[in-house]
């Protein structure tokens, strides 16, 4: 009995020492800020749900950070990276913006979500910090101060481009919509859709509602059957996408479907097959080795170098992201915040490696050009490229 | 308030600490639920968010004071335990712990479809009253209140009920009644916690309310060592502070985590304080030695 107590001290007094080493520890992470470098944060996720969002806008801001030091920096100082991951959790999303704020970074770039990135755009507007999303596609993002950026493609400057381009170039005249209901991103970009096409004096002859998780769809497609229409726009995302489209062949229906950037993955035609050849997909950036020119291009053919593979819309807006801030630091002549807000907002017609950027009135982006891709033989090939005309 | 304390305390281990009080408010609630009274909830993030919708709600939409949307929040979960309570204390053990998780992902499926919560685009625009001083007001008051309750007429009951059920309702206690309140109790204060952190973050997502969280918490209490208070707050501090004290491993990190938990369990099986009574073990070791006053505390 006697050696239990003996026992339950220890752990007591190891605990101890723990709980002691916890709070040395957080101390240790504070450097301080350095006087000699300016700090850019990256706030995103390399664990958990949403890194194959948070790693690619990383490696893109690595990647300007490189250009930007080669060159032989900002303001006569380097560029460093301070980053962190948040596990694609909003609270802990909330800590690492804190933490970087602590660090001393200038500005933030990221979340590539939408939700961390009303969180974190609280705090960096609370404390004086610029914040840039190389993600955020969502409303109220910008609306929270005027320390808050973003530098996406928005779906109301793309559908009306996009609906354009299908009246114009392939004469459409009828066309079918379907919405997925429970899918929030689904339901406002029908919307647009909706506003869009009656402006360019489209029909919709048939409007068809699904909801994310379903599995068949003949319900739906055996009323679309019965309407004359020249194509489908879908805007839900690729699983129901791809088994949408199958359905509409086995019913002997030659439309193709047109569908914004939630069909952007290769599930749409592993689950679509030969269904979703030619369907088409609008987004704010696509690698193409052979069409693209001069900055683009020497992008594409650094981050393939680096990385190994082609870059994706997160790493190229976050290469943007970076050189927005970077840009802004350079005009402002001066790394405060308060300053190079200022001439960040002023950015017009700005060259970017996604796209010609310009922050408008209400401080959203109005980017150029959106890109059309076609699935073409299991792969996406690029259809078009449409400027957005401010 | 957090202005001033900026002065003093930098605000990533102000919002970690704030982060850690709020957890800790929770976890004291399911520790009445899961520690004191053996009912097994995989239901407990359920609560945390009832309480942060609501007290977020509230505070949007009719503007009342802040503390006044705590209490509501906290009555609304606590309203929400009753009435899960009610028909799933006819299960024990693992069916209860798989009803609460039903209705975990019942009201997260709820917040996702409603209108007025933002649905899958979460709520955003929660003003930010949350404090440090109100988060450890709040915190010690739990913890005096369940102290209180744990060594109170009701608290024996409810330790009766998780030793031997049949026993305790032989000595005529309506178990049923005791676990309902227990379940009560343990939601109002995950609820204020849900208010809290509902008001520190600005933003709600259903998604973070998912059963993960759920586990998280049961985790805490059960590190920590079942039925301990001093337990499911040690349980609490480092499975919190854990994670943000091991940023230095980068990608690392959340093995570490793991690897911690599962040397903790080895060790210590039933949790770092599990069958360790703080009171006595302070008092022994001012006493003599060789007499034996470190009779487990049971559970």
């Amino acid at each position: 009995m006697y050696r239990k107590t003996k026992l339950t001290a220890v752990a007591v007094i190891v605990t101890l020492l723990f709980l002691f080493g916890i709070i040395t520890g957080c101390g240790g992470g504070n450097t301080g800020v350095q006087e000699d470098t300016i700090k850019i944060g990256f706030l995103g996720a390399k664990t958990g749900g949403h890194a194959a969002y948070g790693i690619p806008t990383l490696n893109g801001m690595k990647l300007a950070v490189e250009d930007i030091n080669a060159a032989g920096g900002l303001l006569g100082q380097q560029v460093v990276i301070i980053e962190d991951d948040h596990r694609s959790q909003s609270s802990e999303g909330a800590t690492v913006t804190q933490k970087l704020i602590t660090q001393g970074v200038v500005a933030i770039v990221g979340d590539p979500t939408t939700g961390i990135t009303k969180i974190a755009a609280e705090i960096a507007q609370g404390a004086g910090v610029v914040l840039v999303s190389a993600g955020a596609v969502g409303e109220g993002v910008v609306e929270i101060g005027d320390y808050i950026y973003r530098d996406t493609l928005l779906d109301k400057l793309a559908a009306p481009v996009v609906t354009k381009y299908l009246k114009e170039e392939l004469g459409w005249e009828k066309v079918a919509l379907v919405t997925s209901t429970n899918n929030d991103y689904s339901v406002g970009l029908s919307e647009l859709f909706r506003t869009s096409l009656d402006e360019y004096g489209m029909e919709i002859v048939a409007e068809q509602s699904i909801q994310d998780g379903d599995q068949n769809f003949s319900a739906q497609v055996t009323a679309l059957s019965k309407k004359e229409f020249d194509g489908i726009i879908f805007t839900g995302y690729y699983t129901e996408g791809g088994l949408f489209m199958k359905e509409v062949r086995a019913q002997g229906l030659d439309q193709v479907m047109v569908g914004g950037d939630g069909l952007l993955a290769s599930v749409l035609w592993e689950l679509g097959e030969d269904a979703v050849e030619g369907s088409m997909v609008y987004t704010g950036f696509a690698a193409d080795p052979e069409g693209a020119t001069g900055k683009t291009l020497e992008f594409i053919n650094k981050y393939q170098e680096k990385y190994g593979e082609l870059p994706d819309m997160f790493a190229a807006q976050g290469y943007d992201a970076v050189m927005l801030i970077a840009d802004a630091i350079k005009a402002a002549e001066s790394a405060d915040p308060a300053k190079f807000k200022e001439t960040l907002r002023q950015t017009t017609n700005w060259e970017g490696v996604s796209g010609t950027i310009t922050f408008g009135p209400d401080r959203e982006p109005i980017k150029s050009p959106v890109y059309l891709l076609e699935v073409k033989d299991g792969g996406w090939a690029i259809k078009a490229v449409l400027p957005v005309e401010i | 308030m957090d202005d001033f304390l900026k002065q003093f305390i930098n605000p990533y281990y102000l919002q970690v600490l704030m982060l850690l009080g709020i957890y800790l408010i929770a976890a004291l609630g399911l520790h009445l639920i899961t520690g004191v009274t053996g009912q097994l909830s995989f239901g407990h993030a359920a609560f945390l968010s009832v309480g942060a919708y609501g007290a977020a709600l509230l505070n949007i939409h009719l503007d009342l004071p802040f503390l006044l949307c705590l209490l509501a929040g906290g009555l609304l979960a606590a309203l929400a335990g009753v009435f899960v309570g009610f028909p799933s204390m006819r299960l024990s053990g693992d069916y209860l712990g798989i009803a609460t998780l039903g209705f975990c992902e019942i009201i997260r499926v709820v917040f996702m479809n409603l209108e007025i919560t933002g649905g899958a685009r979460g709520l955003a625009g929660i003003p930010r009253e949350t404090n440090l001083l109100t988060v450890y007001i709040l915190v010690i008051l739990t913890i005096v209140t369940i102290y209180r309750l744990q060594n109170s007429r009701f608290g024996r009951a409810l330790v009766a009920i998780r030793e031997d059920e049949i026993a305790a309702e032989c000595m005529g206690i309506r178990s049923i009644w005791y676990k309902v309140g227990a379940f009560a109790i343990g939601s109002f204060c995950a609820g204020v916690a849900g208010g809290l952190y509902a008001h520190m973050l600005q933003y709600l997502n259903p998604a973070d309310f998912g059963f993960v969280r759920s586990f998280e918490l049961l985790c805490f209490i059960v590190l920590g060592g079942l039925g301990s208070i001093s337990g499911a707050i040690l349980g609490t501090t480092i499975l919190t502070l854990a994670p943000e004290m091991l940023r230095f491993s980068a990608e690392y990190r959340m093995m570490m985590y793991g690897t911690l938990m599962v040397a903790m369990m080895i060790f210590r099986p039933r949790g770092l304080l599990g069958g360790v009574d703080l009171r006595r073990l302070i008092r022994s070791s001012f006493r003599s030695r060789d007499r034996d006053t470190t009779t487990p505390a049971g559970g």
